[in-house]
């Protein structure tokens, strides 16, 4: 069972930097998520780990032991690809015995004619066609073997191949955007099931995706990128509750944290324009900052109740719970109200209020749920808890 | 309105002109094997094929040793095939594949060959024959017709290798598929119908190949149709009508594959000139 | 990802597995091609004959000195060239007007366009044998209509101002149909809306070829005459079996020349000489292609 170390990794491309000196460890049996947005790196990195890109410098360590040269069959995984890559030739049975067969195959089955028999041999034999079908059933696809891949629909396509991917019993298991070909529905659904097949398992997961919602629910750690540079590696917990700059925020949760440049003149926060507000809480030093929260530890309140006065912009209601998007607007003793900024900070509140576009309202917030950032470096400034507040 | 008419009935006449040029030589040939008869320079032909007289026309054909002929014909066209295939693929695999030096080198001297003309190297690969036993010997022939197709073969090979995804391949890997099997297994029966294109013009390159078959091979026994059939030329008397019977059955799988696949063929042939 | 970016293979092989696949079909040609194109370069300067083609000793420039000197060189050149010529234009010009005749469809099209490909389908051996017959001075079909209508017999291949003409009759007859595929493929790319757009517009149909459909099929054009006057190069088997280069050279060649000059008049070394003056002239075509179509992709570019 491998643990994964990487060292200063880098992957260029000529000039252009991909991946700048990655470091990290990837420990036995977790389900780790790559997460960030297209052209971010991240994929390079996953084909990094299979051996299937060159690792430009640094060094990838499978349990202590330089990786860098070994080729893909050495390092004993398995790759499930965006687009499946499922041999279109070959149906399903074939597909997913086609790791197998080459395991038993030998040098001179490469003769013509021989090829042929020795595969469809391999194929039936006993172990071989056990095995096959073992997987097979797990993935419910006892029914599909012996139809081609062009037959089957995008769900069971993605089966067949995670089915090829689990029947060599590998130690390590590389997925590569996996459900982003899928409905939404579907895409909900195999969630579940890859989720509960790691558990079954009990081997390593690196999974790839630019979808939040994956990483959030399906990861033991998560580490999110961009442009090449690991922002953060953290649980879902801590990168959701404590991103580590205003990318990882804004790139988790959906709508995502909302973030309010302000400045700080005392225990007085001013926005851009003429709106301001005395902060209850401990505050960081330094003046020019940004102001984040989460739009669910937002309050949504009547005009005037609020420190923060607002204008609803947009209502989307989802049933259970409704975001609402408000915009800030300034002076609250005059009659007229002037708009602050032109990014919505969003509410999301429980319930189906009877809110309508443009009503005139006003936000609150507690201190403890406020993540500051600094608005030069956008890296978040850690604040002593109000650890007094028990007192 | 009248114009358009006139238009359409030109174009039916243009149409009908030309099918009658590109189809008369044919027809004629069809009518002289089925007039079966032997003095036609003196008596002149019957412009209609005479059906009834095909059992003539096929003891005629007894006296022209078209059987063994047909077979070395096949055996010609069959090795440059297989040889051409397997020299090919390789070529357009890693043509396709891989980005080497010296590549842009290998695209220019394939796309060489299809420029020089046979005759320039029947010299040469004579001399060369005599040193290594090659001469008179069907292998010999066959190694001389690949020189040619190869390139061409590679071409085709080449641009439909082109179309299939890395991550196919790149999965193929992953499984533990040797580098030769990936060409083998995956990615030549994924290009079955380009491969299929590449095996009919090798094919038909190798049957009717005259040039080196009429100057390679001396012993009558080995003669391929086409030098059996050419060697009537000029002869005195010539069973014509057994000729032309003859000369439709070489004809006739030539054109009916090249009617099938035309245009993987025009897409092959073209392919070499368009990416030098 | 990006396809250079994949690594085939770990580490040292890495740099080797091109080669490894590239090397056997590579070797083949350098031994069955390009060794003996470079050995009848050096033939050319040697005086080797085909009683002891592997002896012969060199004489520098002396085979082209009376290759130069020969009258017939500058026929064959001339015919050569002619010849090339004349089935470009002819050969382009009739594939074209066939694939513009039968692009849009009418009853028995498929039928039409089966027999209309014949001529590019039949074995050049096959084609020689029965334009031979139907070229017959006595008895031949083209001689007994010009009989039935009273006229005189042509000699259509022993005659020194009808033999060209026939050969290239021939000739004609066996590329048109490949162009026509080329053209017909082409013209399915023209897009049905700018033609009607164009038509909309008042332009009459010869205005519609020329601003629409023939900037659509020009490269497809030049990309098919290359291949014919190549072809016209490499041709052998139908001249030299029609006419054998005859009447007087008329038909003659570079490629029969060269096979004559080596097994006929068994001077290897000539021979080889009018096989270097073929290179070149294959290889110009191939460069006037490649220049001209650069540049019209360079002026497509802007």
């Amino acid at each position: 069972m491998p643990e994964l170390t990487f060292k200063n990794l880098s992957k260029s491309f000529g000039s252009h930097v991909v991946i700048d000196a990655f470091n990290a460890t990837i420990e036995d049996g977790e389900f780790l998520v790559l997460l960030g947005p297209s052209g971010c790196g991240k994929s390079t990195l996953l084909r990094m780990i299979a051996g299937l890109s060159e690792i430009t410098s640094g060094e990838l360590l499978f349990d202590g032991d330089r990786a860098n040269d070994w080729h893909p069959r050495q390092r004993g995984v398995a790759f499930v690809f965006q687009s499946y890559a499922l041999y279109p030739h070959m149906t399903v049975r074939a597909n997913i015995a086609f790791p197998l067969v080459m395991d038993a195959f030998k040098k001179w089955y490469h003769l013509p004619i021989v090829n042929a028999v020795a595969r469809r041999r391999l194929m039936k034999s006993p172990d071989i066609a056990a095995r096959t079908e073992n997987i097979a059933r797990q993935l419910e696809l006892d029914s599909l073997l012996d139809r081609r891949p062009a037959s089957l629909s995008g769900g069971q396509r993605q089966r067949v191949a995670l089915a090829r991917a689990l029947v060599r019993n590998p130690s390590l298991y590389l997925l590569d955007e996996p459900l982003s070909n899928l409905d939404a529905k579907l895409r909900t659904q195999m969630r579940s099931e890859i989720s509960a097949l790691h558990h079954k398992v009990g081997k390593t997961f690196v999974y790839v995706t630019h979808d939040q919602v994956e990483a959030m629910t399906m990861a033991t750690r998560i580490i999110v990128m961009n442009k090449g540079e690991v922002q953060q590696i953290d649980t879902p917990e801590g990168i959701y509750n404590n991103p580590a700059n205003t990318f990882v925020a804004r790139f988790v949760g959906a709508p995502p944290m909302n973030l309010v440049p302000v400045t700080r003149k005392g225990r007085r926060l001013a926005t851009s324009n003429a709106q301001a507000w005395n902060h209850d809480g401990e505050l960081p030093d330094g003046e020019r900052l940004i102001f984040g929260v989460r739009p669910e530890k937002l309050q949504f309140l009547a005009w005037g109740q609020g420190r923060m006065p607002a204008q609803v912009a947009v209502v989307e209601r989802l049933g259970a719970e409704t975001v609402i998007g408000c915009r800030l607007v300034s002076d609250e003793h005059g009659g007229t109200t002037n708009l602050v900024e032109n990014d919505l900070v969003f509410v999301r509140i429980s319930g189906n209020p009877r809110t309508k576009i443009n009503e005139q309202c006003s936000l609150d917030y507690h201190a403890e749920d406020v993540v500051w950032f600094d608005a030069h470096t956008q890296t978040r400034i850690p604040v002593r808890a109000a650890a007094p507040a028990l007192v | 309105m009248t114009s358009t008419i006139a238009l359409s009935i030109f174009r039916y006449v243009l149409i009908v002109a030309l099918v009658a040029f590109a189809g008369f030589p044919i027809y004629w040939m069809a009518s002289t094997a089925l007039s079966a008869n032997s003095e036609l320079y003196s008596t002149g032909q019957v412009p209609w094929p005479q059906l009834q007289k095909l059992p003539e026309l096929i003891s005629a054909m007894a006296g022209v040793p078209i059987g063994r002929w047909l077979f070395n014909t096949f055996l010609i066209a069959c090795g440059t095939t297989v040889l051409s295939l397997l020299l090919g693929s390789l070529a357009g695999y890693a043509l396709s594949r891989f980005r080497f030096r010296g590549r842009g080198l290998v695209g220019f001297l394939l796309f060489m060959t299809q420029v020089v003309p046979e005759a320039l190297i029947l010299v040469p690969l004579y001399a060369m024959f005599i040193t290594l036993g090659l001469l008179n010997n069907l292998m010999g022939l066959v190694l001389a017709n690949v020189g040619f197709s190869l390139p061409v073969a590679a071409f085709i090979l080449k641009s439909a290798m082109d179309s299939i995804p890395y991550e196919i391949e790149e999965s193929a890997i992953i499984d533990n598929c040797p580098r030769f099997g990936i060409l083998s297994m995956i990615v030549l029966p994924l290009i079955m119908p380009s491969v299929a294109a590449a095996a009919v013009i090798a094919f038909f390159a190798g049957w009717n190949e005259f040039l080196f078959a009429s100057t390679f091979l001396m012993d009558r026994s080995l003669w391929p149709t086409s030098v059996g059939l050419a060697s009537f030329i000029g002869q005195y008397e010539t069973p014509l009508s057994a000729v032309m019977g003859a000369a439709l059955l070489f004809s006739v799988p030539a054109i009916v594959f090249f009617l099938l696949i035309q245009r993987q063929i025009v897409a092959g042939l073209t392919a070499g000139a368009v990416k030098g | 990802m990006t396809p250079g970016s994949s690594k085939w293979l770990s580490g040292k092989g890495k740099a080797i597995a091109p080669y490894v696949f590239i090397l056997p079909p590579l070797a083949y040609l350098a031994v069955f091609m390009f060794w003996p194109l470079a050995r009848q370069m050096w033939l050319s300067l040697t005086d080797t004959r085909l009683t002891n083609p592997n002896g012969g000793s060199f004489v520098g420039l002396e085979n082209y000195q009376w290759l130069f000197d020969d009258p017939e060189f500058y026929t064959t050149l001339n015919v050569t060239v002619l010849y090339a010529a004349v089935t470009v234009v002819l050969g382009v010009a009739l594939g074209t007007i066939s694939a513009l005749a039968i692009n849009r469809p009418f009853p028995g099209r498929p039928l039409a366009r089966a027999i209309m490909l014949f001529g590019w389908a039949v074995p050049n051996v096959a084609a020689s044998l029965i334009w031979l017959w139907m070229y017959n001075e006595r008895s031949g079909v083209f001689n007994d209509m010009l009989a039935s209508l009273g006229l005189d017999r042509v000699s259509w291949l022993t005659s020194t101002h009808m033999a060209f003409s026939s050969i290239v009759a021939v000739t004609v007859w066996q590329v048109a149909p490949f162009v026509m595929l080329v053209v017909l493929a082409a013209l399915q790319s023209v897009p049905d809306e700018v033609r009607e757009a164009a038509r909309v517009d008042g332009a009459d149909a010869l205005s519609v070829f020329r601003a629409v459909t023939l900037p659509h099929i020009l490269p497809s054009l030049q990309l098919v005459s290359l291949l014919v006057a190549v072809w016209s190069i490499r041709r052998f088997d139908i001249i030299y079996l029609l006419t054998g280069g005859g009447p007087i050279g008329s038909t003659s060649t570079l490629v029969v020349k060269i096979r004559q000059t080596a097994f006929e008049s068994h001077e290897l070394g000539v021979a080889s000489a009018y096989g270097a003056i073929g290179l070149i002239l294959a290889l110009l075509v191939a460069f006037v292609h490649f220049v001209t179509d650069r540049r019209r992709q360079k002026w497509m570019a802007q």
